[in-house]
């Protein structure tokens, strides 16, 4: 048991390193941050909502600077997308944070995360499991198609169009912009790093190659996710800096173990199963806001 | 034994003095004493407890006891649930000027047989009592449904105690009397009772009406690496931020660099 600083309440130090290692397990495997996984987690346990938020970023920021380390060395960062991505990030963190203290002060915080919770890892769940269930059907093959890069999307149609050599794409700067815009603020509220709605958005629908798409994430999720432990430190005192350490150690051990696991294993079936755990971990959020409670009074403004 | 005797000879000394604000015309010279004066909260805190000593100068021993351990009043507020589109969201909001962040009280038998309610209102006995409303309550529903959801909450987490009954042995309970007029109370402070100033009062009820009191403080503070993260967050949060941040990009590097060796 180790008592939190800013939580203000004991923990068992034994069970953040496995969550966190875990989480970062799982994340290496798959190869996105965690971020998604490891703040619900921390609010089952029991961590206010708002710490858990914040704090759960510290190990976002960890793991992905870990991961940057290893795809840098294989060129596989586009950096004047993640310039660009990271920009519209910086503004998307601004509205995120003010947002965030707004719903801090109306009491409505905890209900936001929870509900916003609830339809990312259902969505998110859902989509993984119909992904993999039709690789392990043999209809592969649909999506691999899009590495073709086929059609022109809207990207290619906008107007203030800028080349980017190392995707080899030449597309407008407004898609980009837009999308760090909402991942930022969506990192901002709900702590995570966003890789898992940025890399299908940037396969999908700026047709960026797959071998940069995950280092470029990768590097947009490090400056959002670090530009915001210190703008929340700042703003709203809800970084535990104990809670923190103990989760980026458990993070980046696990996300190494975790990538080195993944290298050998089934891709569609790790993606089977993180997907019946994550619409699992939406059915405790959806019974929360559902279920009639017990207790029709609630304390607000805890934090 | 040694903590006894040390708060009955602290005790003694301080038993004639105290003159602060006195609740009505009572004098505050119940000769009564905390052991704790100070609470420090480590890496290693999981509660602690606040034990309080006294006399009942009565030779025959008759009164009733009143221990109350109170943590600083704060503003609070409160939501009723409420349904919209199937789903329970926080709504009905009302707002305390100031409760306390945490009331224990213990007494020898139930306060309605100890003390009128007019004195359980004055000298704050009860939670319920010393919580103030700061607006209007909606519709449905009165400011004693919200002060008592109030009580209903804080307890289920610990920070509002109330404890009843005598005990003569040395088990935990509201308060243990020994021979010759001593007593004592030791309430249970959870790890999530916050950090701050808080305040012991014990009274001395006969015949419903209150004879003496005595009011201590109590301090509980951060000490160590705890005490040095806690105000680095609050008064350099910029730096602290940023000390966050170094700490992953070192973590991260760290692992990186680890594995790709091995």
């Amino acid at each position: 048991m180790i008592y939190l600083p800013i939580a203000e309440m004991p923990v068992n130090v034994l069970l953040i390193l496995l969550v966190s290692g875990g989480v970062g397990f799982v994340s290496g495997l798959v190869g996105v941050g965690g971020g998604f996984i490891v703040t619900p987690s921390l609010i089952i346990l029991g961590i206010p909502a708002p710490v858990a938020v914040a704090t759960g970023l510290s190990q976002v920021a960890a793991t992905s600077f870990s991961g940057i380390m290893t795809q840098t060395r294989r060129r596989s960062v586009d950096w004047r997308m993640g310039m660009l991505l990271s920009i519209g990030g910086m503004l998307g963190i601004s509205l995120g944070v003010w947002l965030f203290q707004r719903l801090l002060g109306l009491g409505q915080l905890d209900l936001v995360i929870s509900l916003l919770y609830l339809f990312l890892l259902a969505g998110v769940g859902w989509l993984m499991l119909a992904e993999s269930y039709a690789v392990m059907r043999g209809r592969s093959h649909a999506g691999v198609s899009i590495l073709r890069r086929p059609a022109r999307t809207i990207a290619h149609r906008l107007p203030f169009r800028m080349l980017f050599p190392r995707s080899g794409l030449y597309i407008s700067v407004i898609p980009p912009l837009t999308l760090g815009f909402g991942i930022g603020a969506l990192a901002a509220i709900m702590g995570v790093g966003g890789g898992f709605i940025l890399i299908p958005a940037m396969i999908y629908l700026l047709r960026m190659p797959t071998n940069v798409v995950v280092g470029t994430s990768l590097f947009q999720t490090l400056i959002v996710t670090s530009l915001l432990v210190i703008v929340q430190a700042k703003a709203t005192t809800t970084i535990d800096l104990v809670l923190a350490s103990l989760l980026m150690l458990g993070g980046v051990i696990g996300a190494q173990l975790g990538a080195r696991l993944g290298a050998r294993l089934k891709g569609e079936q790790i993606r089977a199963l993180l997907g019946a755990i994550l619409i699992a971990a939406s059915i405790k959020f959806l019974t929360d806001v559902v279920v009639p409670p017990q207790e029709s009074y609630v304390l607000g403004g805890g934090w | 034994m040694r903590r006894t005797f040390a708060a009955l000879a602290l005790l003694t000394l301080a038993a004639p003095v105290q003159a602060q604000r006195q609740p009505g015309d009572v004098a505050r010279d119940l000769p009564a004493a905390v052991a704790e004066d100070r609470i420090s909260v480590g890496s290693d805190y999981r509660g602690s407890s606040v034990t309080v000593f006294g006399f009942n100068p009565d030779r025959r021993g008759r009164g009733d006891i009143v221990v109350v351990v109170r943590g600083p009043d704060k503003p609070a507020t409160l939501m009723r649930k409420r349904r919209v589109f199937g789903l329970w969201v926080n709504g009905d909001r009302v707002a305390f000027a100031s409760a306390p962040t945490f009331f224990a009280v213990l007494s020898t038998q139930s306060l309605s047989n100890i003390a009128p309610a007019a004195a359980i209102r004055q000298y704050e006995l009860d939670p319920a009592a010393s919580a103030e409303l700061a607006s209007e309550t909606p519709r449905g529903s009165t400011g004693a449904d919200y002060r008592a959801a109030l009580v209903r909450l804080r307890r289920a987490q610990g920070l509002y105690q109330e404890q009843i009954g005598v005990t003569n042995d040395d088990a935990q309970g509201a308060i243990t009397l020994y021979r010759g007029g001593l007593f004592r109370a030791v309430v249970r402070l959870p790890a999530n009772a916050p950090i701050d100033e808080y305040q012991v009062d014990t009274y001395l009820f006969r015949d419903r009406r209150l004879i003496s009191s005595q009011r201590t403080p109590v301090n509980i503070a951060r000490i160590g690496i705890e005490r040095n993260i806690h105000d680095l967050a609050n008064q350099y949060p910029l730096l602290y931020g940023m000390l966050t941040v170094l700490l992953a990009l070192g973590v991260g590097w760290g692992a990186a660099a680890l594995f790709r060796r091995s």
